[in-house]
This record gives C-alpha cells, sequence and structure tokens, in this order.
C-alpha cells in the first residue's frame, strides 16, 4: 500500500477543513471552527490503477498573525493551495503560500482551488485572471465545499500527478 | 679487427643511435620504479581516484585495509590519546549525555521503589523473596512493580509522518496508525517549534499511566504507547532496534515515496517489543477496604465466638437438663437463631430456665416446650406426695421400697385425706399410716379422763354443793366443752353420762331419787353453760355402786356426789 502526505494550504476561513470534510466524509457544516495546528484526516483513492491511502493534512489558515508553520510540510507528496473567490486577498495569500512552501521543499505536485463556488455571483476573483495563470500550468479548480461540486476532481488529479511523478 | 666484431661494433652504434632515447627512458623508468621517494610520490596523486574505485565496485578496500586501521588507530591511542578524545568528544557527547541521563532515570526510579517499599508488610515480603532467591532486594522490587504493557509500537517515516510498520498488543483497541503517527508527528514539530529546543520529543504522557516514548533516529522514529511503569531499558532496546532498521534500510528511508511495504521486514523485531510486565502482587488494597474487610472480619469474629459461646451454654445447659430429676428430653435443636428444646417435665421440677445463669440467659435464647408427666423417680415421689397431701409439721413422709409412711401426730382430718390420697400418688405403691399418732383422739382421751375424774360433792342427804367447789366445777365445764369439740374433730361419738351418787344411809328409793336429783342438777348446770343436751346422759344410781367404801363417816361424804362416766355409742373407734 502506497501512503501519500498531502497538504492544505490558504488563508484563514477559506474552506480548506470544509473541503477535506467534504472529500472524506462527505459532511459540510456552516459552522465556523477555525483549526488550530492541524488536524489529520485518512483516505483511499484509487489513481492510475494504484490504491492510495492519502494522509490529509488539513493546516491553520494563514492570516497576519498566524503563519503557516512549515515544518509541518515536511515529507508531503503534495498540495492543495485553497482561496476564497468571495474574498481576493485570499487568491494572494494562496500564491505567496506556495511560493514558499517551494522554497521550502521543493516543488511537488500541486493544485490551486478557489473555494464557494455556491457564491458565485459574491466572487471577487476575477475569472479572467484564473485563465491566465492556468496558461502559465497552474491547475486551478473552482470548487463548493457545501455542495460538493469539484472537490472530488481536486483531490484526485492532485493523487494523479504525485502517482505520475 | 675482424668482421664480425665491427659488425657488432656498428650494430651496437645503430642500436644506440636507433634506441637511445627508449633506453634513456626505460633507465628513467627502472630509476622511478627503484626510487621509493619517487614513487610515493607519484602513487599520492592517484591514490584518491584508485580508492573510490574501489570502493564503488567492492569493498574489499574496507576489509583490506580494516586490520591496518585498527593497529594505527591502537597505536595513534598508544601515542596520542589527548588528540583522539578532542576528535570524538563531538560526536561522543550527546550520546553519553543520554546514556547517563537515562541511567540516573532509571537509578531515581529504582529507588523511589525501593524506598516506597522498604518498610511496609510487602517491603519485607520481598526482602524475604530476596532472601531467599539470591537475587538483589532492588531486582526483586523492580520485578513487582514496574509493572507495565507496551500497547503499539510504530515505525515512523520521520518526515512525512507516515507509518512504516504497526504492530499492537492483543487486546488492545487503536485508532487509525497514520492518523495517530500523524498526529504525533505534528506535535512534535510543534513543540520543536515552539518551545525552539533542540532535542526531540523523548515522552508524550497521556493521563495518568500512559505515556508515549518516542526514540528518533535519523530518517525514522519509533514510537511506542507504553501503560504503566516500564523499565529505562526499554529505551535502549527501541534505540537498538532503530539503529538496526537505519543500517538496514538507510537507503529506503532515505528515498521513502510512500511505500512502506519493505519495511515489514522489522515486523517481528517491533513485535518483540511489545513486552509487557504483568503484576505479580495484588493490587494494593484500598485503606477503605482494609477497613470493610477487617470489620466484616471482626464481626465474623464476634458473631463466631457469640456462636461459639451460645453453643457452650447450650450444651452444658442440655447437660444440665439431662442431669435433672423429672425432665426427659425428647429433641433439641437450633431454630431460626432459638434454641428449642422438646421434652417432658414433672409438675415437681422446677422451672427449666431456672438451670440458666442470668448471664448465660442474655446470651442464648432459649425456648422450652414442656408436656407434663409424671416421674417414678423415687426422689420426685415424696415431694409430689409432701406437695399433694400437705401434711402437718409434726408429720414426717419417708418412702420406701414405693410404700408412703407417715409418721408424727396428725388431726384426724389429715389422716383421712393421707389414707384416701396417698394410694393415688403416683409412684406411691402402697402406704403406713401407723406411725400416725391421731392427734384428736389422743387429745379426746386424754379429756376423757380427765372427766372421768371429776367429782363434784353434795350436802348431807340434800342437792346442795358442798362449798369451795367452784374450782371444779369450772374444770369441769371446760373439760365437757373440750369433750364436746374434740369427738367431733376426732370423729368419735361419746356420750357422757352424769352418773349421780348417795351414801348409804337412807331408803334406798329416797336415795335412788336424791341421787338422779343430784345428777340432773349438774346436767341443767352444763346445759345453761352451752353444752348440748345431745350429747349428755343422766342417771342415778343410789347407792349401788358406791365412789368409796363407807368405813366412817368421812368415806360417806365421798359418795354424795356426782361423778362422769363416758361411752362410745357407736364404739370407741367412732
Ligand atoms: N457557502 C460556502 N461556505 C463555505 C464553503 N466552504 C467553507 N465554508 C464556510 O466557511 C467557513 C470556514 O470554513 P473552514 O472550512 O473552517 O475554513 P478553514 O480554511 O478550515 O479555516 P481555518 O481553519 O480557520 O483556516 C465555515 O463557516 C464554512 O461553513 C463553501 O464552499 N461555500
Ligand atoms: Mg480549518
Amino acid at each position: 500500500m502506497i501512503k501519500k502526505k498531502i497538504c492544505l494550504l490558504g488563508a484563514f476561513a477559506v474552506g480548506k477543513t470544509s473541503l477535506v470534510q467534504r472529500y472524506v466524509h462527505s459532511i459540510f457544516s456552516e459552522k465556523y471552527h477555525t483549526t488550530v495546528g492541524v488536524r489529520i484526516e485518512k483516505t483511499q483513492v484509487r489513481a492510475n490503477d494504484t490504491d492510495v491511502d492519502l494522509i490529509i493534512w488539513d493546516l491553520h489558515g494563514e492570516d497576519d498573525f498566524q503563519h503557516v508553520r512549515l515544518s509541518y510540510l515536511k515529507g508531503s507528496s503534495g498540495c492543495i493551495y485553497v482561496a476564497d473567490g468571495t474574498r481576493e486577498k485570499t487568491l494572494m495569500t494562496a500564491l505567496n503560500l506556495k511560493e514558499i512552501a517551494e522554497n521550502t521543499i521543493g516543488e511537488i505536485p500541486c493544485v490551486l482551488v478557489i473555494n464557494k463556488l455556491d457564491l458565485k455571483d459574491q466572487w471577487e476573483i476575477d475569472p479572467l485572471v484564473l485563465d491566465d495563470m492556468k496558461r502559465n500550468g497552474m491547475m486551478i479548480f473552482q470548487t463548493s465545499a457545501k455542495t460538493g461540486e469539484v472537490v472530488q476532481q481536486a483531490f484526485q488529479l492532485l493523487t494523479r500527478k504525485m502517482m505520475e511523478k | 679487427m675482424d668482421s664480425e666484431a665491427v659488425e657488432e661494433k656498428s650494430l651496437e652504434a645503430f642500436k644506440n643511435l636507433l634506441l637511445q632515447p627508449e633506453k634513456d627512458r626505460i633507465r628513467q623508468i627502472e630509476n622511478r620504479l627503484n626510487d621509493p621517494m619517487i614513487r610515493a610520490k607519484e602513487t599520492s596523486l592517484f591514490l584518491p581516484e584508485a580508492i573510490s574505485f574501489s570502493v564503488l565496485n567492492s569493498n574489499r578496500l574496507s576489509r583490506v585495509i580494516q586490520p591496518v586501521m585498527d593497529a594505527s588507530l591502537k597505536e595513534s591511542v598508544r601515542n596520542n590519546p589527548k588528540s583522539i578524545a578532542d576528535a570524538i568528544f563531538p560526536a561522543l557527547g550527546p550520546g553519553i549525555r543520554k546514556a547517563i541521563s537515562s541511567t540516573v532515570m532509571g537509578m531515581v526510579q529504582s529507588l523511589n521503589q525501593l524506598l516506597n517499599h522498604s518498610f511496609s508488610f510487602q517491603g519485607i515480603k520481598w526482602r524475604f523473596e530476596a532472601f531467599r532467591t539470591g537475587k538483589q532486594f532492588a531486582e526483586i522490587v523492580l520485578l513487582h512493580t514496574l509493572v507495565y504493557k507496551v500497547e503499539q509500537i510504530f515505525l515512523i517515516h520521520n518526515e512525512s509522518g507516515i507509518v512504516l510498520d504497526h504492530v499492537t498488543a492483543k487486546d488492545v483497541v487503536i485508532q487509525d496508525p497514520d492518523l495517530v503517527s500523524g498526529m504525533l508527528t505534528a506535535i512534535q514539530d510543534f513543540v520543536k517549534d515552539s518551545f525552539d529546543i533542540r532535542d526531540d520529543l523523548e515522552t508524550l504522557r497521556i493521563g495518568s499511566d500512559r505515556s508515549v516514548w518516542i526514540e528518533k533516529g535519523k530518517h525514522a522514529l519509533i514510537a511506542a504507547v507504553i501503560r504503566g511503569n516500564p523499565p529505562v531499558d526499554l529505551r535502549i532496546r527501541f534505540r537498538e532496534l532503530l539503529e538496526e532498521i537505519h543500517i538496514k534500510s538507510g537507503m529506503a528511508l532515505e528515498k521513502f515515496e510512500g511505500d512502506a511495504s519493505s519495511f515489514s521486514i522489522f515486523r517481528e523485531q517491533l513485535k518483540d517489543g511489545l513486552g509487557f510486565q504483568n503484576r505479580k502482587v495484588k493490587q494494593k488494597l484500598s485503606p477503605l477496604l482494609i477497613c470493610l474487610i477487617l470489620a466484616v472480619l471482626s464481626l465474623a469474629g464476634i458473631w463466631g465466638y457469640h456462636t461459639f459461646r451460645s453453643h457452650q451454654i447450650w450444651n452444658a445447659y442440655l447437660d444440665r437438663l439431662k442431669a435433672e430429676k423429672g425432665l426427659i428430653i425428647l429433641s433439641a435443636q437450633k431454630e431460626k437463631g432459638v434454641y428449642q428444646v422438646f421434652g417432658l417435665r414433672d409438675p415437681m421440677v422446677d422451672d427449666p430456665e431456672a438451670l440458666l445463669q442470668p448471664e448465660e440467659k442474655s446470651r442464648i435464647k432459649i425456648r422450652g416446650h414442656w408436656t407434663p408427666f409424671y416421674s417414678l423417680d423415687p426422689e420426685l415421689i415424696l415431694p409430689r406426695s409432701r406437695q399433694i397431701l400437705n401434711p402437718p409439721p409434726s408429720i414426717t413422709l419417708d418412702l420406701s421400697q414405693g410404700i408412703l409412711l407417715a409418721s408424727g401426730q396428725a388431726s384426724r382430718d389429715w389422716i383421712d385425706i393421707f389414707q384416701k390420697t396417698a394410694p393415688t400418688i403416683p409412684g406411691v405403691k402402697g402406704y403406713s399410716d401407723q406411725g400416725v399418732l391421731n392427734m384428736d383422739r389422743e387429745k379426746l382421751d386424754a379429756a376423757l379422763k380427765e372427766i372421768s375424774e371429776i367429782k363434784l360433792y353434795f350436802e348431807n342427804n340434800s342437792t346442795r354443793f358442798i362449798k369451795a367447789q367452784e374450782d371444779i366445777f369450772n374444770k369441769l365445764l371446760e373439760t365437757v366443752q373440750n369433750i364436746q369439740e374434740l369427738q367431733i374433730k376426732a370423729k368419735i361419738q361419746v356420750q357422757i353420762m352424769i352418773l349421780g351418787h348417795t351414801d348409804s344411809s337412807g331408803t334406798e328409793s329416797l336415795n335412788q331419787r336424791l341421787s338422779r336429783d343430784r345428777a340432773e342438777l349438774v346436767f341443767n348446770h352444763l346445759i345453761v353453760h352451752g353444752i348440748n343436751p345431745y350429747f349428755l346422759t343422766i342417771s342415778g344410781i343410789g347407792t349401788k355402786i358406791p365412789l368409796k367404801s363407807e368405813t366412817g363417816a368421812e368415806e360417806r361424804q365421798y359418795n354424795r356426789a356426782v361423778s362422769f362416766k363416758v361411752f362410745y355409742p357407736l364404739g370407741e373407734k367412732g
């Protein structure tokens, strides 16, 4: 059995925990309990005809007072950077984190997730900006932890990229 | 010069001409080969490459060179120990520190336990065990108190926190090892970052008696979840295993990509770490429980003593009952805490409960169920006869071979009761009243004798009493009254005949008449004083039975009298 550690990174309250809960347990809650430190979940995925155990590290959100603890990134095989579509600033945070992470542990497979798709009418992030980034080779998903849209695909694709490497 | 020599010479010259440069080079090479200094210089140029080739192809070089290394190391230590010490100190320092600290911890641990158990009862027991087995006391204490169980062992990849292998003791409920391992790794990172300490986290405490021991190597760590109080040298075992894992699978650890299957080769060794030590001694009892047990024991003791005492009293009581005449025990048993005795009891026997002392009565509950019966025991026949006959104090009763003997004096009434009742008394076969004097009869006889001696005297040829006979008359009245009562008591009918007498002077008929008048006078006198006339008869007998033969005038006076005679109309026995 292959085991892979992945990390979720992003600003606070973008829906990292919600995405993991949706993906692993198919549940969603409107209530916001901020993650302290790290929360670890595990699930099995099948990618490239192999069963993989994903050990998912759901890290606390990045904000002005607390920076992501880089030591948590050690040994990761993949990363999901999460932004909140309704807050443009969180996209910057996500991209910042990506840079910091890659400086620390090197380049590893990753995906960028813009969450809260169900609130698309309130989005501050311009889809054209995202298209530009896609053209530069970044993998971007627009998801909703609330409805479950595209969540599965984001995790699945990351896993495949990790296995191909 | 012969041509051959010339030819040779020119050949030589030609050779020289042709081969001189080679020759020179060969000589040079010879020189190089023969000169150690030059060879050493040259060898030093390609030695590193040579060694690295050798290492790449096989590890023969290291094997070959090892004895040399050993020898030179020895030599070097002998010649200059200080420089060697300086060189290896940085490497050994942390290791030594670790070893010392765990040894000290072990010592403290055992000292604590030693002190804890030195003076307890258990301590004494263990001292004896140490004496018996020839082991050190401390060893015995550790043996008994280091109770622990290694529940789980994780082999974890340091960097990713991914579980390489995981073993579990039997009957231990576990969570997903990957999650536990992940959190464990995160916690370690957190502690290290937050508190800025260099040393690794070695022990995590969970609750009061569970801990996680972490032994960290370069690429992997062993984490053991332990319940209880394990010996410190367990840690050394983990460290040794970790070292072995690094030696054997260092490469795989370094290049770990998520495939943990190759680490299953250490499974058995990990399992060996799942040791445990069972407590050989029983759980220490809580003081409350001890109190409770003591209370129960003392209650049981009191109860036991009480039961024992009760039983003792009961048995003694039964023995006394059995010895008692007039009691027959049919059955005796204890029922619902009460000692019950069933039997027959002669009415003459006192209440059997009186055989218990008051002190005994307070300790034991006894209920007697007695059915009355007459015991034929001679000892009881007599008291029974006494009770039934109620003899006067003047009577003594005796029993001889079943015959009830009465002796002494008694009233006629009692004698009658005796005669009627004695034969009906249980156990009395016969009776005898021969020894009993009828007191009433005696008195009656005495009175009768008295009266027969009384005489009242009259003046000549007259019914007038001569003077100074008041006393006699009083005596007469008293005696007659007496007889009147006694004859009823003695149940003997008595008649008192008043006999009138005269002297021989005068005619027969006159004397007859005078004597009757004299008797009548006494009769009237008695009746006036309350005597029943039916009991008296009168008779004038004149001179027929003179009281004294008349030899002179003086004697004649004796015949002018009234005398009394008693007779029994129904016979002397009444
Ligand atoms: N409408 C909507 N709300 C979402 C979505 N995902 C998360 N939320 C809500 O956003 C809030 C924050 O979600 P979390 O998943 O706790 O966010 P987080 O990134 O884990 O936050 P931190 O742990 O504090 O960094 C919660 O109230 C969620 O219910 C989504 O897709 N749509
Ligand atoms: Mg969270």
